[in-house]
């Protein structure tokens, strides 16, 4: 069988098909060697993802300035990106469900890696060189979270982690009913009853299936939930599992941390909260940093990655602000448990290396394949 | 002739500012519908319209007489709006009645007070309603000591106490109805405010009760306000989507608002967004096009009376 195409006919890349992006003569890399350009470094970033505090530190350190503009989802950046509207020197948060499009349109830069000697030193082997983008041509990795359940142990009886199939919990939910979430986001929502599935089966899901069955066996499974728990279908969980609005949430992994970091209430113990996520057969992403195509201070924006890898700088974005793990070799839950920054209820929040093979990323999916998702979530969405 | 022309200068920033704020902005919703998607999944807008792609429209027209999920989302707005105009005429009526004929000195505090929520923005009006809506919030607290809890429990409006932000369509119908109900009330004001109170008189000289004299000439002559308020109303809250996603955020009472919203800002069928927004307009204008006709009727009735 021909394997599916993406955008502008480009390959889509699937860890059993890794992809090299091409560097062609009209879009080469900056030269070694080059001075910093006077700022300011114009960012593009997901809502609430760098931490304040670490930019004035590179803005003090490299006597530049920062702006900062963000996006709610990747969709409304890419959209932004290729009607050429926007014009930024560093673009962060996108993903391996984004590469294609961000290459198809000619966005990004190459980068040049003798200004980041980070990388190397100091990130996961395992994501230095990516599949997506062999050799880390034009991405290099910021953080990785995963996708699990989310829940206030002293509301919900079960203990979730021990169960055989845990996203069983959703279909089982009734006693929770109307303090469950979902989240809102159409391919992590729609691939949590197709790893379900699999679970259940003990088979490997393709959560990047482009058959339509499965997608939609995927809707019809989640819509089930309406009349079990009634599922607000929200990326709130971050603010309401601590305030205990809701009890029991489909959630991405930094969103519990950054809930046990900032989000409690007075008198709420962090340890009320607890996350599981799959060893294998589930969802985890890296979003990653990328320079955009026409800035005009590339070498200052790969100051500012090498900056960010640094693991001092990394910690301190990741346990100051994000939750979001980065994907140093220097930090993992033993230091932050042993640190007693975070209970062990949400060890398992704090992404590991050996999780990432064995489960997998969100990837671009070819034109047709993304619309029977976009129909089936739909679908969902209407009740 | 030269007064004449000047009139017409008048008039020329309306419809400047209408031509472009309005009718560019709703062909370019047209030209969107009616185009195309690239391989990249943006929308290729075709501007002329003989070049116009019916493929799309169809498409949302066949998902929406076939019962598919538009017609679900269409007849749950119709219903959450319809539900939530007659309770603002139920609830917003007197008020305005109260307001016009028997507020005496009032009349000035209680407009003030009806406008004084305007002054906070209805985001922050809907997240507050969220803290005193939650479980141990003062608001659902209250509800219960009231009875008013039991009563909603009893009729199965409430799924189960404390329950109000649980994705419950009842919760979405009353916040829009307390988010539109001043919309409502202050053109009802002033249409009985209007109303001569000398033809009052009249109908109860010639033996009416007061009763009567209220549902044979205060109420048809009020008509018009009742239609300007519900029109005023009803518009925006079809095409509202963040009410149902703040106090519910459940399928179970996602609007039409909700579906466009999920087409225009994510995924990649925003032609179909654009498709969805033209059946709503469609719908929009034939309300329109009904209250129109009513209040010119309403108009000449009253004049030849």
């Amino acid at each position: 069988m021909q394997k599916p195409t993406g955008p502008g006919g480009l390959p889509l890349p699937r860890t059993d098909n890794s992809v090299t992006w091409a560097i062609t003569d009209e879009n080469k890399p900056v030269k070694d060697g080059a001075s910093a350009e006077p700022g300011p470094l114009r960012i593009y970033n997901y809502a609430d993802y760098l931490d304040p505090a670490t930019l004035k530190r590179f803005q003090k350190e490299f006597s530049t300035k920062i702006e900062v503009a963000t996006y709610n989802s990747s969709d409304e950046a890419i959209a932004k990106l290729s009607s050429g509207a926007v014009d930024f020197d560093l673009i962060v948060g996108l993903s391996g469900s984004n590469i294609v499009d961000l290459i198809a349109h000619k966005l990004l830069l190459p980068l040049n890696h003798s200004y980041l000697p980070n990388l190397e030193k100091n990130v996961w082997p395992e994501l230095a060189d990516p599949f997506y983008d062999r050799g880390a041509r034009y991405t290099i990795p910021y953080v990785v979270w995963m996708d699990g359940i989310g829940w206030r142990n002293d509301d919900v009886k079960e203990n979730v982690a021990a169960m055989d199939v845990p996203w069983d919990i959703f279909w089982h939910a009734q006693a929770y009913r109307g303090k469950v979430g979902i989240l809102d986001d159409r391919r992590d929502a729609l691939s949590m009853p197709m790893q379900r599935d699999a679970m259940r089966k003990g088979i490997r899901p393709d959560l990047n299936s482009e058959d339509e069955d499965v997608v939609n066996k995927a809707e019809s499974d989640l819509s089930e939930l309406s009349s079990i728990c009634n599922p607000k279908v929200t990326i709130t969980d971050y603010q309401t599992l601590p305030e205990g609005k809701t009890v029991l949430h489909h959630s991405w992994s930094g969103d519990l941390l950054s809930a046990a970091f900032y989000y409690l209430p007075k008198g709420v113990k962090p340890d009320v909260l607890s996350f599981w996520g799959p060893d294998q057969n589930g969802v985890v992403q890296n979003d990653f940093f990328a320079i955009g195509r026409t800035s005009k201070r590339p070498v200052l924006a790969h100051e500012f990655i090498n900056f960010m890898l640094d693991e001092k700088t990394a910690y301190a974005n990741f346990v100051n602000f994000t939750g979001y793990t980065p994907p140093q070799k220097g930090i993992d839950a033993e230091t932050l448990l042993k640190q007693g920054l975070i209970p062990k209820t949400l060890q398992e929040a704090v992404v590991r290396p050996d999780q990432f093979g064995a489960n997998q990323e969100l990837l671009q999916l070819s034109v047709t394949g993304q619309r029977f998702w976009d129909d089936a979530w739909s679908k969902f969405k209407a009740g | 002739m030269g007064s004449r022309w000047i009139w017409r200068l008048v008039a020329l920033p309306g419809v400047v500012w209408l031509s472009v704020f309005f009718l560019v902005a709703f062909y370019a919703i047209l030209a969107v519908a009616f185009g195309n998607q690239d391989t990249l999944s943006q929308p290729v807008p075709h501007w002329n319209p003989l070049d116009w792609n019916v493929g799309y429209v169809l498409d949302m027209l066949d998902n929406f007489f076939s019962g598919g999920p538009f017609w679900t989302v269409s007849l749950r707005t119709v219903e959450f709006v319809a539900i939530a105009v007659a309770l603002s005429l139920l609830i917003g009526y007197p008020v305005a009645y109260f307001t016009a004929r028997h507020a005496g000195g009032w009349k000035g505090a209680i407009l003030l007070a009806l406008i004084l929520p305007l002054w906070i923005n209805y985001l922050m009006r809907m997240l507050a309603w969220i803290n005193l809506l939650a479980p141990e919030g003062i608001g659902s607290d209250l509800l219960h000591q009231l009875g008013i809890e039991d009563v909603f429990l009893s009729i199965g409006l409430l799924d189960e106490p404390g329950g109000w932000l649980n994705g419950q369509p009842i919760t979405v119908i009353l916040a829009l109805l307390y988010g539109y109900l001043p919309f409502f009330i202050l053109p009802l004001f002033v249409a009985i405010d209007r109303i001569d109170r000398r033809q009052i008189d009249a109908a109860r000289d010639l033996g009416a009760s007061p009763a009567s004299a209220f549902l044979r000439v205060t109420l048809p002559l009020s008509v018009p306000g009742i239609l300007a308020g519900s029109v005023l109303i009803a518009l925006p809250m079809f095409g509202d989507y963040y009410t149902a996603d703040l106090v519910s955020a459940s399928t179970q009472t996602n609007m039409i608002g909700n579906q466009i919203d999920e087409f225009m800002r994510q995924g990649s069928e925003k032609v179909t967004g654009a498709a969805l927004t033209l059946l709503l307009s469609a719908f929009l204008l034939v309300l329109m096009f009904y209250y129109l006709r009513t209040t010119r009727r309403a108009g000449t009735t009253a004049q030849t009376t």
